[in-house]
């Protein structure tokens, strides 16, 4: 059933092109579909582990900048006379290495902090990004700091030599974002339903007892920080190479709010609650673009964050799910729910 | 300020209800891509308002091929992905054949690639980054100066200032390091030593570490580039720790009335690199026109000190509508043909494009002048040379 | 040798600026466990009451000071009971989020009513600064040190010898045994919010005038404050007065002596360090708070 109604909510959203032909709103579905998948891998970290990072933005842009550098080269001098002389590669390559980086950091990330939780875990996260931010700001022979990385190629898979094939259009951007979120959606749903998502769950509902029953705490934090980071790091790169240029305002705070925002308005620890949060808070700039003065928009847009809260503090998809019991306990949802009814 | 935002408002609300196609046949559109809200809000709306005065002027004059002008504002809220977004509806929704925007650089280079994307021209009002007009991008017709272009007016009247080695303060974004580039590498040609460059974060509001660090050093001059608030703040605070130093600044937006209201004495002998003379109309080179502008900008009233900012929207949409003109339709590929042949009568110069960039594919970079201007004793006066 | 007597000289100055964001901070944020995203906006509320009641009213600066504390009082005392009473007992993210929801409107609100164009507030100090021997400060500033140095010593006695305070501390040590004890536990949740925001206001009333006011000024300030509040430990008034001082002396020598563009990355490095190597902050709570 849960298979069923995840194969046709990917059916719905690849039909959008078929009967959508407006670009501003293909546009906006893009962009929003590439921070659900930042909103997804925080979801990972924040709903399956209970740590709330308030610095993912630092993954998605560390993945952003590897994949943009890759795929146009760079050379820098190091202390001590080196060069560093890169070659572009193509932009898969740059994907890839995106992904690894990203990861690399979380898994470093998450070692030196999961020591501290709660509001010290929150602000470590935030440091983290914005020393990042000033790295790539003041690093001009890597990053041209603020002058920006422009001109970066559009995605193409395949390899010179063997065929190639490039994401140039609109439509295509639109398939590949979907395609990398299902993959990514895919992924955290095994993972959350293997043995290691068994030992995430246990850690946020009891520390205590996960460690007497032998879970490694540091390590099983760790990871699932690597791969959110790793997760995030891809949905940079779609970033990169879809917006064509990017500049350390990339890290701005106010896009780890969108994340954070989406994960928990949608519902954390459900896997298709960033997915509704993601859509609704992605699109809803768009719909009250026409209808009132740009600072009444963001007034609305706060008030409906509240509003959205207030009326269902665990989430828009918990509390759907509530309504409408699924047969089946071990689906994830189901832990929002039983979540729900611990805090009532 | 209230009301003009709901003028914008009510714009934005006629566009959207009655649709691209009703209107098309009545009006002539130009997109007008801004940051209303976030960080430089300020800006953006003052560039906005400058925008207005000049539609309801053509409009009041008969209109462009006999159909009225219609701004389509969005704003862009200081957020480069929604600068894309936001040029994506003006040409696609709205149909636009010619946009204005988008104030910051890293703003106007998101937009850059969906104008590639379209074929459609935008002049560009603010932006100051070298790499908008230097990457190959046919469809960008900048009016404002980049800082080489400031750097090179500034070479006329380097030495009558006896200027002997140097210090920089600049935001850290691409303006302020791309005039410290641009200016040290004139200076140098002069003659003249480049002591340290100094940066300050954006939304920074105590200087104090780095003027401490700049009373300290053997140079006699700092130049100073970032927006009107950050300068403020400068001075009092080089006032407060006593540091004597001359102080110019560059970057053509630094509103002195302002300046001088916030500042007070602080503000007393430095001096100013700009690009209007709202102060002196009967100097600048098209005196009646700017004459028109001031006193419309009193009328609307809003603050004087917003002129330096709000000429580059009124620039900006008299030379989209005089490329408009010239195509003799509204059409994107023949404005953007036009734009190189218009020569109009800005507030700040002739605006008349030349080739900037790759062979094939330069974008469009007009001249406008550089004045020097000195605050003394709480008013603005030319700088005597 | 001047330019780091002048260094420190503005770390003292400096620092009593953080110290105050801190205190107010370390209320809310490590007494009450909200992540208050709502503290920068109060900031901000605080000097626009300076610059209506100084510029827009033409009132005597002194008297402006007392009307932007008591008016941050209220519109704390306000968010406490519309936002944050009825999400009592749910978890540190959700009103965290209500806080941004409510941080996202009062700014966009601001920026409405006022424009983005920065103001300027008056002051009755004059211009030229004190100088002493190679060192110089605004009179101005001095001013704001000593009323932050008041301010400080006014919230350590209310948390430490008022009824109130006895209350306070009570409540969050466990809020269950003093509710038993006859504590009013809403009303010590509503004054601890009402004090520290108008403690944030109080700072943004001071710090108005010395730089200038606009929509987004609080941001940064919120940011630092936070950094503050965890450098001195959750709850610790006395940590978030020092952790003010080692913030603004980072950043000093910092700016100064490594490079200006990282001048705001020493603040966070710091942080970084310390919880790495002491996970509870410099000055971690003891048994009981204040």
């Amino acid at each position: 059933m849960k298979l069923a109604v995840s194969i046709a909510a990917v059916a719905a959203l690849a039909s959008v092109p078929l009967w959508l032909r407006d670009p501003y709103l293909l546009n906006a579905l893009i962009t929003t579909g590439i921070f659900v998948i930042g909103a997804m891998s925080l979801n990972l970290l924040l709903g399956f582990t209970g740590q709330l990072s308030l610095g993912h933005i630092a993954f998605f842009g560390i993945g952003a900048y590897v994949s943009a550098l890759t795929s146009l080269g760079f050379d820098i001098g190091l202390p001590g006379g080196f060069r560093i002389v890169h070659e572009p590669w193509p932009p898969l390559a740059g994907f890839a290495l995106a992904v690894l980086v990203a990861a690399l950091c979380g898994y470093l990330v998450g070692r030196l902090s999961f020591r501290v939780r709660g509001a010290y875990f929150v602000i470590v996260t935030i440091s983290f990004a914005e020393v990042v931010r000033l790295v790539a700001l003041n690093w001009v022979e890597l990053t041209q700091g603020p002058l920006a990385l422009t001109s970066i190629p559009p995605m193409q898979v395949g390899w010179p030599g063997l065929g190639e094939f490039v994401f140039r259009t609109k439509l295509h951007n639109y398939y590949l974002v979907l395609g990398t979120a299902a993959l990514c959606y895919l992924l955290i749903a095994r993972l959350v339903d293997s043995q290691f998502g068994r030992a995430m769950r246990a850690l946020m509902e009891n520390e205590t007892l996960a460690v007497s029953i032998g879970i490694d705490v540091t390590r099983t934090l760790s990871i699932a920080a690597m791969v959110s980071a790793g997760i995030a790091g891809a949905a940079g790169s779609l970033y990169a190479h879809y917006m064509k240029i990017i500049d350390p305002e990339v890290f701005a705070f106010i896009n780890t709010v969108t994340m954070v925002i989406m994960v928990i308005t949608g519902g954390k620890g459900s896997l298709a609650g960033p997915v509704v949060g993601g859509l609704i808070f992605g699109l809803m700039p768009v719909a009250l673009r026409p209808v009132m003065a740009p600072e009444a928009q963001w007034i609305a847009y706060g008030g409906i964050l509240i509003a959205i809260l207030f009326l269902m503090p665990r989430g828009i998809v918990p509390a759907l799910a509530r309504h409408f019991p699924r047969p089946n306990p071990a689906a994830p949802e189901a832990f929002a729910n039983r979540d729900a009814k611990e805090s009532a | 300020m209230m009301r003009s935002l709901r003028t914008v408002s009510f714009i934005a609300l006629a566009t959207a209800c009655l649709g691209g196609s009703a209107l098309a046949a009545d009006t002539i559109k130009i997109g007008v891509n801004e940051p209303l809200t976030g960080a430089f809000a300020a800006s953006g709306t003052y560039v906005v308002n400058g925008a207005k005065i000049a539609a309801d002027e053509i409009n009041a004059k008969g209109g462009l091929l006999g159909k009225q002008v219609e701004l389509v504002i969005e704003d862009n809220k200081s957020n480069p992905t929604e600068a894309a977004a936001v040029a994506e509806k003006l040409i696609t929704s709205d149909k636009t054949p010619v946009m204005m925007g988008a104030w910051g650089s890293s703003l106007t280079l998101a937009v850059m690639p969906k104008l590639m994307e379209y074929e459609v021209p935008m002049v560009v009002e603010t932006s100051s980054s070298s790499k908008i007009t230097t990457t190959g991008n046919p469809y960008i017709f900048r009016i404002s100066p980049p800082s080489s272009v400031e750097a090179a007016a500034f070479k006329t009247i380097v030495d009558k200032l006896a200027l002997k080695k140097v210090d920089f303060l600049v935001i850290n974004n691409d303006w302020g390091r791309g005039t410290a580039e641009d200016f040290s590498k004139m200076m140098k040609e002069k003659g003249i030593e480049i002591g340290v460059v100094e940066t300050m974060d954006q939304g920074a509001q105590d200087m104090s570490a780095q003027l401490s660090k700049l009373k300290g050093t053997d140079s006699e001059t700092i130049i100073v580039t970032t927006a009107v608030d950050q300068l403020t703040l400068i001075f009092k605070q080089a006032a407060a720790l006593g540091l004597k130093k001359r102080i110019i600044t560059t970057g053509g937006s630094q509103n002195p009335d302002q300046i001088i209201a916030q500042a007070g004495a602080a503000a007393n002998g430095t001096m100013h690199l700009t690009t209007f003379l709202p102060w002196f109309p009967d100097q600048t080179p098209n005196p009646e026109a700017t004459k028109y502008f001031i006193s419309e900008w009193k009328k609307r009233g809003f603050d004087f000190a917003g002129c330096t900012e709000s000429f580059r929207g009124y620039d900006g949409i008299r030379t989209a509508a005089a490329a408009i003109e010239k195509a003799g339709k509204a059409d994107p590929a023949a404005i953007k043909a036009a734009l190189w042949d218009i020569d109009v009568k800005g507030l700040n110069g002739d605006i008349l494009f030349k080739k900037s960039g790759p062979a094939g594919k330069e974008s469009g970079q007009s001249q406008p002048n550089v004045y020097l201007i000195e605050i003394d004793d709480g008013k603005v006066g030319m700088k005597s040379l | 040798m001047s330019e780091f007597l002048q260094h420190l000289l503005n770390t003292l100055v400096l620092g009593g600026t953080y110290a105050l964001l801190g205190i107010g901070l370390t209320l809310i944020f490590g007494i009450m466990n909200v992540v208050n995203f709502t503290h920068g906006i109060l900031y901000t509320f605080g000097a626009y009451i300076m610059f209506i009641v100084v510029q827009k009213l033409e009132l005597n600066f002194f008297l402006a000071l007392p009307v932007a504390v008591i008016s941050g009082w209220l519109l704390g005392a306000l968010v406490e009971l519309t936002l944050l009473r009825p999400f009592r007992g749910s978890d540190i993210d959700t009103t965290m989020l209500v806080m941004i929801g409510a941080w996202i409107a009062m700014q966009s609100a601001t920026l409405w009513v006022w424009g983005g164009v920065a103001k300027s507030v008056p002051t009755p100090f004059p211009e030229a600064p004190l100088v002493l021997g190679p060192v110089s400060v605004s009179w101005l500033r001095l001013f704001v040190l000593a009323a932050a140095a008041l301010l400080i010593v006014l919230t350590y006695v209310l948390i430490n010898r008022t009824r109130l305070g006895c209350a306070m501390r009570a409540t969050f040590q466990d809020h269950d045994t003093a509710a038993l004890m006859g504590v009013n536990v809403d009303l010590v949740y509503t004054s601890t919010f009402a004090v520290g925001s108008s403690l944030a206001a109080a700072a943004g009333a001071l710090l108005g005038p010395v730089y200038v006011v606009y929509p987004q000024m609080g941001d940064l300030a919120a940011v630092k404050a936070f950094a503050i509040v965890i450098l001195g430990g959750l709850g610790n008034i006395t940590g978030a007065v020092i952790g003010g001082f080692i913030l603004a002396l980072a950043e000093e020598l910092g700016a100064g002596y490594v490079s200006s563009g990282y001048r705001d990355a020493m603040g966070f490095l710091i942080i970084i360090a310390v919880l790495i190597f002491r996970p509870t902050g410099l000055f971690p709570r003891a048994e009981r708070v204040g």
